[in-house]
């Protein structure tokens, strides 16, 4: 039975997403959503309980054989990956059953509800696949009911950002589908396992066909998780949507792509066969640039959101960081990354809205003195913050002291400034605004102590995600040595 | 040039990919950045059917009797195309349809206009 949980996962989500079109009463929808995602969240704890035992639970489905039927593959990243995802999924929720008709008018708000269930079937669909096409598809659907999510707002800067990324993504699977029908017209499958084995003996035979793949992989994956100079869609559509569709999009829609590319690369291939190629020094440039760059235009910009938006494309110059090191600790780093930056990032993201809806603007120099009214939402933003910038325990802290090392290992030290600077730049872009919001005279002049409080309970889920951050920055030793592709 | 003409199917399918792919990154008409799409993902169809195309077999399907196994073509990458077809056009109506919305809000289906516009009102 337990087997069975990453198909049933998949269908409970998508069947109770049509169950709630039928549905028009706004609270029975929220209610099946939420009810939904919890129970799939304690399904996945099952699963990865039984995943730590088993090592690795294979399901084949439509057929016995994997030549035939598409086949579920689901190791210990793959579940931990799944868990986490389920439980950010549900903080989101929790969150938007409270502010989100603030942003979405009465009408529409049951979509999000239908779209949030369709995007996460799909988003665990690509995480457990073992087949290349079904992962297609599966990247498609996500792609579309995130471009939903993001139009959800009937604003111009809306329609603006889903047409932009609508038409980036476009590129982005068309390039994939091609890769896809290149390595079947070499190997004859269109199983990831099957592949491997095929491709493993083969590889010299046709080096300039892999290394295509491998270009069209890497590059029509990469638009879609906004590595850092196919990043451009990324700050309009995470900073026009409404605040709990651009955590979710932000923590774990880009995510996943750069997931899929980590089995194409180092369980379809295998570390040597691309370590012979110059792709993984490319990846690691694009990983190098993104940390830099990103840092610096989130320097730059003057709206809250839109600069954590580019904080993600910084971070996700870390996670491809990682894969480009092309090491097994580079990996599991790189996995790492993916968890503790999706909790981080939507907690950020969560206590944004909160900002933006008590203060009424947009600024970030509007949150001058908000550490007066409103301290403890504040803490929690520095706790996030402190995540992003390395202080010790945080799981961003880990994250960076493990690429370090992994640097040493493979003998590149010079990387280890790139990590640094990094760093540094992270903390220029958060800290002003912890500083100016708790400190400063003129700037916490004529600010009533908690007069913009918000009850715990509403507080309640974004306590819960920077607290599970705590926690996987504090199992990060048992945690890093579970992950690999 | 040998290789190229003996392997006109694949051939045709990569000019056909570089056009859509031209068309879909340098023109500024939403309109046509969506044929340009629909050039591309064609162009992917053809490349995967004629991998499993078999030349002088039939559809695999049975009329009569079953002629063997080695008189019919390869019908996987025929299905999945037939999903990849479906998928290609699910993204066109959305696009067309997220194009007629961008017309009444902008009055322009130019997107080096419409991307110009960004910081008038609400930036």
């Amino acid at each position: 039975m337990i087997n069975y949980i990453p198909i049933i996962n998949i269908l409970i989500l998508i069947l109770f997403s049509f169950v709630m079109m039928l549905i028009k009463k706004n609270n029975i929808v929220k209610f099946i959503s939420l009810a939904s995602n919890v129970f799939i969240f304690l399904l996945s704890i099952l699963l990865v309980k039984k995943v730590l035992i088993e090592e690795v639970i294979t399901l084949s489905i439509g057929n016995p054989s994997n030549l035939l039927g598409i086949e579920f593959y689901v190791g210990k990243s793959e579940a931990l990956v799944g868990l986490v995802f389920t439980f950010v999924m549900v903080m989101i929720l929790w969150y938007s059953k409270f502010n989100l008709e603030k942003e979405v008018e009465e009408n529409r708000l049951s979509f999000f509800y239908i779209l949030i269930n369709i995007l996460l079937a799909s988003l665990l669909g690509v995480i457990y696949t073992n087949d290349l096409f079904n992962s297609y598809v599966f990247i498609e659907v996500s792609t579309l009911s995130a471009c939903g999510i993001i139009i959800l707002k009937d604003k111009k800067e809306n329609i603006k950002a889903t047409v932009k990324y609508l038409i980036m993504s476009t590129i982005g699977s068309g390039l994939v589908l091609m890769a896809i029908a290149y390595i079947y017209s070499i190997t004859g499958h269109l199983n990831i396992s099957n592949i491997h084995e095929i491709i493993i003996n083969n590889y010299q035979f046709h080096r300039n066909a892999v290394l295509i793949i491998l270009g069209l992989f890497t590059v029509g994956l990469g638009i879609k998780s906004a590595v850092f100079p196919l990043h451009s869609w990324l700050p309009d559509a995470h900073s026009s949507a409404p605040t709990p569709a651009s955590a979710a999009l932000s923590a774990l829609v880009i995510k996943v792509y750069v997931f899929m590319l980590m089995k194409v690369l180092f369980r379809m291939f295998s570390y040597e066969i691309v370590n012979s190629f110059i792709i993984m020094d490319i990846i690691l440039l694009l990983g190098s640039m993104g940390m830099i760059f990103g840092s610096i235009m989130a320097i730059m910009q003057k709206e809250l959101k839109r600069m954590v938006a580019y904080s993600s494309v910084a971070q996700m110059g870390y996670i491809v960081f990682g894969i480009g090191l092309g090491t097994i600790s580079g990996t599991a780093i790189a996995i790492y990354h993916i968890i503790g930056h999706a909790v981080t990032k939507s907690s950020l993201f969560l206590i944004s809205g909160l900002f933006i809806k008590k203060t009424g603007s947009k600024k970030i120099e509007d949150l001058k003195g908000i550490g007066r009214e409103m301290p403890f939402t504040l803490g929690l933003f520095t706790l996030g913050a402190f995540s992003m910038v390395g202080i010790p325990i945080l799981p961003g802290f880990i994250s960076k002291w493990y690429l370090s090392l992994t640097c040493i290992e493979v003998g590149r030290v010079p990387l280890i400034l790139i990590i640094l600077a990094s760093s540094l730049l992270n903390l220029l872009y958060y800290f002003p605004i912890v500083i100016n919001g708790y400190f400063g005279n003129e700037n916490l002049e004529g600010k009533i102590y908690k007069s913009k409080k918000i009850p715990f309970v509403r507080l309640l889920p974004i306590f819960l995600l920077v607290l599970s951050m705590i926690v996987i920055g504090g199992m990060s030793y048992n945690l890093i040595g579970l992950f690999s592709i | 040039m040998d290789i190229i003409l003996t392997n006109y199917f694949e051939t045709g399918a990569v000019i056909l990919f570089g056009v859509g792919f031209a068309t879909l990154m340098l023109h500024r008409n939403l309109i046509k950045k969506i044929i340009g799409m629909n050039i591309m993902d064609t162009a992917i169809f053809l490349f995967f059917i004629a991998k499993g195309y078999i030349k002088g077999k039939d559809a695999p399907i049975i009329i009569n009797s079953f002629k063997g196994v080695d008189s019919y073509i390869n019908p996987i990458p025929s299905a999945l195309m037939l999903t990849g077809i479906v998928v290609a056009v699910t993204t066109t109506a959305f696009a067309l349809a997220l194009t007629i919305k961008l017309y009444n809000h902008y009055q322009t289906v130019d997107l080096e206009v419409i991307l110009r516009m960004r910081g008038e009102n609400n930036d």
